[in-house]
């Protein structure tokens, strides 16, 4: 062969090789490049690739995919505003009814989340109407459970759990915590009839004893100056000692009986956060 | 022979995996997709992606653009330091100066003054003039007369700034010493001049009410609470005086925020003066 | 020659890649996500630890009317901070005098039936914004916030 003839074979060969190695990628691989950093928590540049995804490809393939996963990533971030917009996107592009359950799925979860409970019933009640989703009964009332946890009602979290099994953890765990809490109301009643008392109750000993002890000296020398025809005297201290410490012995009542059930709540969801094995939000 | 079999059996191979696959990195759509997203305002990621390209794609339109983009997220440092990237000779140059003018007025509210002879197109030099002007009354005191002020806004824009020009010349503050001797000789009276009349009124009826008490404890021979009233009285009297002084300290601070505010508000309506372009269409 | 350039390219590199850090501080990342639900309770900050006799007298004082007196009566005081811890913190930015007056003029503004209706910025609990820096007499340390605006605690 002639060197020209050569150089005829050689040059487009050479061009092929060069075309290859330049980056070229394909779809699957800018999919799984992105899926690869958000499972790295680099959440930030897993949405600007799955951005980059979506913008480049023209028959809407990955739509649902990655708009699910961006959502995801601003999940992570506790950007719930966009996670649900993006899940909203996400939804609009499903193939299946799985995929649309798992997305109202999400979506709930972050009502959850940023306890927007409201929203997250009223989603669980249009999937348990919808009759595609009759053999995910379990799975709604899983996270009704949840979103009744989230609103602080844990007898209603308590029988959706038992609607799964009667001796689901979270029934049991539910159970555990609601008979912990202070009756909020009942400390008040006692403090009404007892200045003190609901203190005592739930457990301020110190503080009733000495909201105890001012009302009595109040008590006293209202009545007292009344007694006493010191009408004007009796209508002060009634007034501005006694009243006061009457009804800050009200309030102590109250604030003490929520602050108490803040705790235990807190508490319930730290170890259901930190602890807890099972699906969460 | 059989190096044209290769060929012509690698170059439909090459053909297919070229429409199957994309360089999502490569310059032209790194620029395609950071158009999108700085029109849809996503600045962090579009001057991400602008930076990556801009040493390779020299183009005063992505210059300006990434200066444009730092801005928004409010790094002004690094706004001001891509002006050097932009050639003197190109078009967007002088939107490159606003800008930093902009910049300046947003990190440190105060005159532009020393900018104000810098020489610049007819289009722009309008544009210049207003900024700087406007900037003036963020100062502490105006030098321009109200005509070389107003000369270069239109009509709509000058009653606007004609209404912050006179709040600056004149603000509507409240003397404090005046608002002290109104409430030394009329207990609340200060408090009322300055615009506070529930605070007036109550500081009279306690004043007044402590008083009375002093006199009528004092008529009775009860000496011991005569005082008491006699004391307490003058401390709510001291008291009235003390803050009807900073109430009107007080009212001048809100005058000098609103004045701020609402010339802040101005100026972000009318985007700080700058040329429009229009990027996104 | 070599050497300059070389200075040269260390100081491009370092200003873009300072310029990429700038960046990303910007990036968020993930977020430690907390179930709990907010604490708004006030909890007294109880410290004995005393700089001097002066201290010792005034946070002495201040406890025991906390402790006796305004934990039992009530949370009545609509301001943060509450009247006794502004009368405490007018004191240390003033003095004695200053102090005690800025403390009955607030005792009168809380006794305005009136009150709050277009004059205080609001803290999410309700209470309203009243800071004792803007009572000292210096309209330098006066920090005005809009009465519209919500206060982070």
């Amino acid at each position: 062969m002639t060197f020209v003839t050569e150089l005829f074979f050689k040059i487009p060969l050479l061009a092929i090789v060069v075309i290859n190695l330049q980056a070229q990628t394909t779809f699957i691989d800018q999919f799984y490049y992105a899926k690869k950093l958000f499972h790295e928590e680099k959440y930030f540049n897993a949405v600007t690739e799955f951005k980059r995804l979506l913008f480049f490809d023209d028959t809407n393939k990955y739509d649902f995919e990655a708009n699910k996963f961006i959502g995801l990533s601003y999940k992570e971030g506790s950007k719930f505003s966009d996670a649900i917009y993006y899940f909203t996107l996400a939804e609009k592009n499903v193939q299946n009814n799985e995929e649309l359950f798992e997305t109202r799925i999400e979506i709930i979860k972050i009502n959850i989340l940023r306890r927007s409970t409201g929203r997250a019933f009223a989603l669980l009640d249009s999937l348990q109407n919808d009759n595609r989703y009759i053999n995910k009964k379990d799975e709604i009332n899983y996270w009704r459970g949840w979103t009744y946890i989230f609103s602080d009602d844990w007898e209603n979290a308590s029988s959706n759990f038992e609607s799964i099994s009667p001796n689901h953890e979270l029934k049991i765990f539910s159970d555990s915590i609601n008979s912990e809490f202070y009756d909020v109301r009942l400390s008040k009643v006692l403090s009404i009839f007892v200045p003190g008392a609901g203190q005592f109750y739930t457990g301020e000993y110190v503080s009733g004893l000495i909201s105890l002890g001012w009302n009595v000296l109040w008590g006293y020398l209202t009545i007292n100056a009344f007694v006493d025809d010191r009408i004007f005297d009796g209508f002060m201290i009634g007034s501005l000692l006694w009243w006061r410490f009457y009804t800050g012995n009200l309030q102590n009542a109250e604030k003490f009986a929520v602050e108490k059930n803040l705790n235990i709540t807190n508490d319930a969801l730290r170890y259901l956060k930190n602890i807890y094995s099972g699906p969460k939000p | 022979m059989i190096k044209i079999l290769v060929i012509f059996l690698l170059i439909p191979f090459c053909i297919y995996s070229q429409s199957k696959s994309i360089n999502f990195h490569s310059p032209e759509n790194k620029k395609k997709f950071a158009d999108l997203l700085f029109c849809e305002g996503d600045y962090l990621r579009a001057v991400e992606e602008y930076e990556s390209i801009r040493d390779v794609i020299k183009n005063d339109t992505i210059d300006i653009k990434i200066m444009y983009c730092y801005s928004e997220i409010g790094l002004f440092n690094e706004s001001n330091n891509s002006l050097k990237r932009i050639s003197s000779n190109s078009p967007f140059r002088w939107a490159g100066l606003h800008l930093r003018l902009k910049n300046k007025l947003i990190e440190n509210p105060k005159g532009l003054r020393v900018f104000h002879d810098m020489p610049s197109p007819p289009d722009m030099s309008e544009r210049r003039q207003k900024l700087i002007l406007t900037s003036n009354l963020f100062d502490e005191e105006i030098i321009y007369e109200k005509e070389d002020f107003l000369y270069v806004f239109e009509k709509g824009e000058g009653q606007t700034i004609s209404y912050f020009y006179d709040l600056k010349k004149n603000p509507p503050y409240k003397s404090p010493a005046l608002a002290g001797f109104f409430s030394a000789v009329i207990p609340g009276s200060g408090k009322m001049y300055v615009g506070e009349w529930g605070d007036g009124i109550t500081a009279l009826l306690v004043t007044g009410l402590l008083a009375f008490l002093a006199y009528d404890n004092f008529k009775a021979n009860h000496n011991t609470r005569a005082w008491i009233f006699t004391g307490l009285g003058s401390f709510f009297y001291a008291g009235n005086i003390y803050g009807s002084i900073a109430s009107a300290q007080i009212f001048n601070a809100r005058i000098d925020f609103e004045f701020r505010d609402g010339l802040n508000l101005f100026l972000q309506q009318k985007n700080y003066f700058m040329p429009e372009y229009d990027f996104c269409n | 020659m070599i050497k300059s350039n070389l200075k040269i390219f260390f100081l491009i590199i370092l200003i873009s890649t300072s310029a990429f850090c700038q960046l990303d501080n910007l990036k968020w990342e993930k977020a430690e996500l907390s179930y709990e639900k907010p604490d708004n309770f006030r909890h007294r900050d109880y410290s004995f630890v005393f700089d001097d006799t002066g201290d010792f007298l005034k946070k002495t004082i201040a406890y025991t009317y906390w402790f006796f007196i305004s934990d039992v009566d009530g949370d009545n005081c609509p301001f943060r901070p509450s009247c006794s811890a502004f009368l405490v913190q007018s004191i240390e930015k003033t003095n004695i005098a200053q102090g005690m007056l800025a403390f009955f003029d607030r005792f009168t503004r809380d006794m305005n039936l009136y009150k709050g209706h277009n004059q205080y910025p609001r803290f999410k609990s309700s209470h309203y914004y009243d800071p004792p820096q803007n009572y000292t007499l210096n309209q330098g340390t006066i920090k005005y916030l809009p009465s519209a605006q919500i206060v982070e605690e």
